[in-house]
């Protein structure tokens, strides 16, 4: 339980993340770093970005399965461990 | 029995050409086959046998036509079987009116019941009079149709088929394709004929008859029209009302991988995914249909509370996954170093180019004229657990390249804290995959090289400790701390050595070799408990190191500042003995790339290359004017060698130099510097310091590819040629 804590600290304090998302498998967040409109911004438009992609991924080849999705770009880049009961989600600037 | 004389209410055209004092007594006895009507009986009944015909004055035949019209063509020869069996004629009272209702469901019954009162002719105007009758002999006729019934539900039984088994699958069975009987389902006669057929005359005649008699029929006497009235029943309205029947949308998306889902058994997760899948289909729908589909939802197992989500196992791993992508990110350039990768310059940096970093045309520039040998640092490993504590040794795993286990502990007496060993790897630079803590300072590490997951430990306390790396377990395998013949004083060093002369099967593997200030070597072996054989006594050793080709052969360092060659067969003798240093010895290291050539690096400042014939050391280095605590040699090149004094590492490139060494880098201030180690896949050198820091430097020296093995042969044998 502490381990799960430590963790989430770390990566918090690592260079460049801006922030820390979990949010439950109804898009839901359960956790979050950000300000809460942001949190809710995110929560819903990555949900459906995720889905999608699974969806893509497995429809290629059912036995497949989405198991991580970086999203790159300008500005950051967005890091989501997706799972059956929750999402990941660190955003983190590295040039920072 | 009563005998019945019932008047005959036909139509009067009968004819009863019989005399009316006889009177029949009807006999409702089962067994009566017919009657006849020819004779005395007043009854209007038709005889199956001898079907009555009726006659007019004019001597037409107006028999009225039976409703019912069995057609005998299309009974199955069995069931004439069963008609037999039974004694059923179906020419009796009973027949008619239980034939009444087979007539209705002759069409269940099909040809069975049918074929029952083929024989029977079923007049309906007759019925009223038998309807008495009936009712007396109705039972029995109910029960002749369950037994009917029963005999049809035999007769089905016969044909259930016998349980299919593999013989009676894999029998070839004969497949007889026949051509059934006609089968007459609807036929109507034709009512117009051909003029030129045969019947046309006939039928010319009979219409034109019937012309003339219709003719005929307006007023003539014969004909009399008649009006009736029918009663019509007085309609009734009847409202009935119901509940509103709600109707609901429902819609799927059918993907590729839902149908793999149930097919393959998840059929659970399928039936939630569907769900999500109509749930996320829907944000365009009105808000009406959105409460439906809410009402879908309840079904739907609930996902799992925050708090179980969050100290979930999976959540765990997933977050460690997540630092090390975070961490990549991070130090990409300099893992990329590491891997001797092209370093990309990202294109989307907003920052500028720092001074020291070079712009695109130096780069080119660089890679054009060799650069001077140089070490960059990379990075280094540490984290909070570790700063303040000495590093003590470092070793690779063998298995993984990437792993690198750290042990941290103080050499000297005082100041002993817990020793702690940390696992890194290099895709987690910031924090150790492993943490084991022991009792006591750690003083050597060794991973085995048979199975990489096991990790010897030797302690300052003189126990050697082996742990399992793969498990998340704190606590070591097998500890020597209990046992009997436990060195007593600090482990200085412990390796897995592998037994290729082995006196028996069992011995063959690995065994863990260490040398403890205790003055003794032992052999430990992995039986069912930890076996310490003992291989030397009264050495009070520093080091040791196996000869890489001839596992039975090693040699060790002593704190007087002798080497002594020993062999693990015998236990009482050295067979050589190298004595020139004049401290004690710190580390032995035997040449990757030459057999005979070895390296001793010792406190009296001076490091020596050694040729095992030659008691004499070939080469002695006295650069570092302090203690040399290490010694290693690069894995790639064969005339370069690291060395760790307390103040500075320096590397040395006998091909370059054999007076100086090529670089040198001091440490940093208040630091002590403790350990080295080379990596095997890299040009990177892991330099351990007395702060709990391993840093993490790239060497470039500008070798070229070969291993300079030759160089190194050329020089030994050009120094000795030129001490002779």
């Amino acid at each position: 339980m502490a381990e799960v804590e430590e963790t989430l600290k770390r990566i918090q304090s690592q260079k460049g993340v801006q922030g820390i998302i979990i949010i439950n498998a109804e898009g839901i967040p359960i956790k979050s770093t950000l300000d809460n409109s942001s949190t809710v911004q995110y929560a819903g438009l990555l949900h459906q970005l995720v889905m999608k992609t699974r969806s893509t991924v497995r429809d290629l080849d059912p036995q497949n399965d989405l198991t991580f999705l970086r999203v790159r770009s300008k500005k950051n880049e967005i890091m989501i461990a997706p799972d059956k009961d929750y999402f990941l989600i660190v955003i983190q600037n590295p040039s920072d | 029995v009563s005998s019945r004389a019932t008047n005959v209410s036909t139509s009067g055209f009968l004819r009863v050409s019989h005399s009316r004092t006889h009177s029949r007594s009807i006999n409702a006895s089962m067994s009566r086959r017919s009657f006849s009507l020819a004779g005395d009986g007043r009854v209007l009944e038709k005889a199956p046998m001898q079907p009555a015909r009726v006659f007019d004055e004019n001597g037409t035949d107006v028999t009225p036509q039976p409703l019912y019209r069995p057609d005998p063509a299309a009974v199955p020869p069995r069931q004439s079987k069963i008609l037999m069996a039974q004694d059923v004629s179906g020419a009796t009272f009973s027949d008619f009116f239980s034939s009444a209702f087979h007539t209705t469901y002759a069409s269940f019954g099909g040809p069975f019941t049918r074929s029952l009162f083929e024989s029977s002719i079923v007049s309906k105007s007759s019925q009223s009079t038998m309807e008495s009758l009936n009712e007396e002999i109705e039972e029995p006729s109910s029960k002749r149709e369950g037994i009917i019934s029963l005999s049809d539900v035999q007769v089905r039984r016969e044909e259930v088929k016998e349980p299919t088994t593999e013989d009676v699958l894999n029998k070839k069975v004969d497949i007889h394709l026949t051509e059934t009987e006609t089968l007459c389902l609807l036929d109507i006669p034709a009512t117009s004929v051909s003029v030129e057929s045969e019947e046309a005359e006939i039928v010319k005649q009979r219409n034109a008859a019937y012309t003339e008699l219709c003719k005929n029929r307006m007023g003539n006497d014969k004909y009399v029209e008649r009006a009736m009235q029918t009663f019509n029943g007085a309609p009734k309205a009847k409202e009935v009302q119901t509940k509103s029947i709600t109707k609901v949308d429902a819609a799927i998306t059918a993907t590729n991988w839902d149908i793999y889902d149930t097919l393959s058994g998840t059929g659970v997760e399928g039936a939630s995914c569907l769900q999500k899948q109509e749930n996320f289909s829907l944000p365009a729908s009105s808000s009406s249909s959105r409460t439906e589909m809410e009402v879908f939802l309840v079904p739907v197992e609930d996902a799992p509370a925050p708090e179980v989500i969050l100290y979930s196992e999976k959540f765990q791993q997933d977050l460690l996954v997540m630092e090390k992508v975070v961490l990549q990110n991070i130090f990409q350039p300099k893992l990329a170093a590491y891997r001797q990768l092209p370093i990309l310059k990202d294109p989307d940096s907003t920052q500028k180019p720092k001074d020291t970093g070079k712009t695109e045309k130096q780069i080119q520039k660089t890679e054009d004229i060799p650069s001077s040998p140089a070490l960059e640092p990379l990075w280094s490993f540490t984290c909070e657990l570790t700063v303040g504590r000495n590093v003590s040794s470092m070793t690779w795993n063998k298995m993984n390249p990437d792993l690198l286990a750290v042990g941290y502990g103080h050499f000297d007496f005082e100041d002993q804290k817990s020793g702690l060993v940390c696992c890194w790897s290099l895709k987690n630079l910031k924090w150790p995959d492993r943490i084991f803590h022991c009792e006591s300072a750690v003083t050597a590490l060794d991973f085995s090289g048979h199975n990489g997951c096991l990790l010897a430990v030797g302690m300052h306390n003189g126990s050697i400790a082996t742990y399992n790396v793969q498990s998340k377990e704190k606590t070591p395998i097998t500890d020597s701390s209990e046992y009997p013949h436990k060195h007593t004083g600090p482990v200085w060093q412990v390796k897995w050595v592998s037994q290729e002369r082995a006196h028996s099967e069992e011995e063959k593997g690995e065994a863990l070799v260490s040398v403890s200030a205790d003055g003794r070597i032992c052999k430990w072996v992995l039986k069912k408990d930890l076996d310490c054989l003992v291989i030397w006594r009264e050495v009070p050793g520093l080091c040791f190191d196996f000869h890489p080709e001839d596992s039975n052969i090693y040699l060790t360092g002593t704190e007087e500042g002798f080497i002594h060659k020993c062999s693990c067969s015998y236990n009482e003798q050295y067979l050589e003995t190298y004595k020139e240093h004049k401290g004690p010895v710190y580390q032995i290291t035997w040449s990757p790339f030459s057999p005979d050539v070895f390296l001793s690096c010792s406190s009296d400042w001076t490091i020596q290359l050694w040729r095992q014939d030659l008691l004499e050391p070939v080469l002695v280095f006295t650069s570092p004017c302090m203690a040399v605590f290490d010694v290693a040699w690069s894995p790639k090149w064969a005339t370069v060698f690291g060395v760790v004094t307390e103040k500075r590492l320096e590397i040395w490139d006998l091909g370059a130099s054999i007076l100086d060494p090529t670089i040198v880098q001091d440490a940093r201030p208040g630091v002590k510097l403790t350990s080295l180690q080379f990596a095997s896949e890299s040009d990177c050198i892991l330099l351990g310091d007395s702060d709990g820091q391993v840093g993490v430097y790239q060497l470039n020296l500008n070798l070229g590819e070969g291993t300079q093995v030759d160089v190194l042969e050329d020089i030994i044998r050009s120094t000795l040629a030129s001490q002779l």
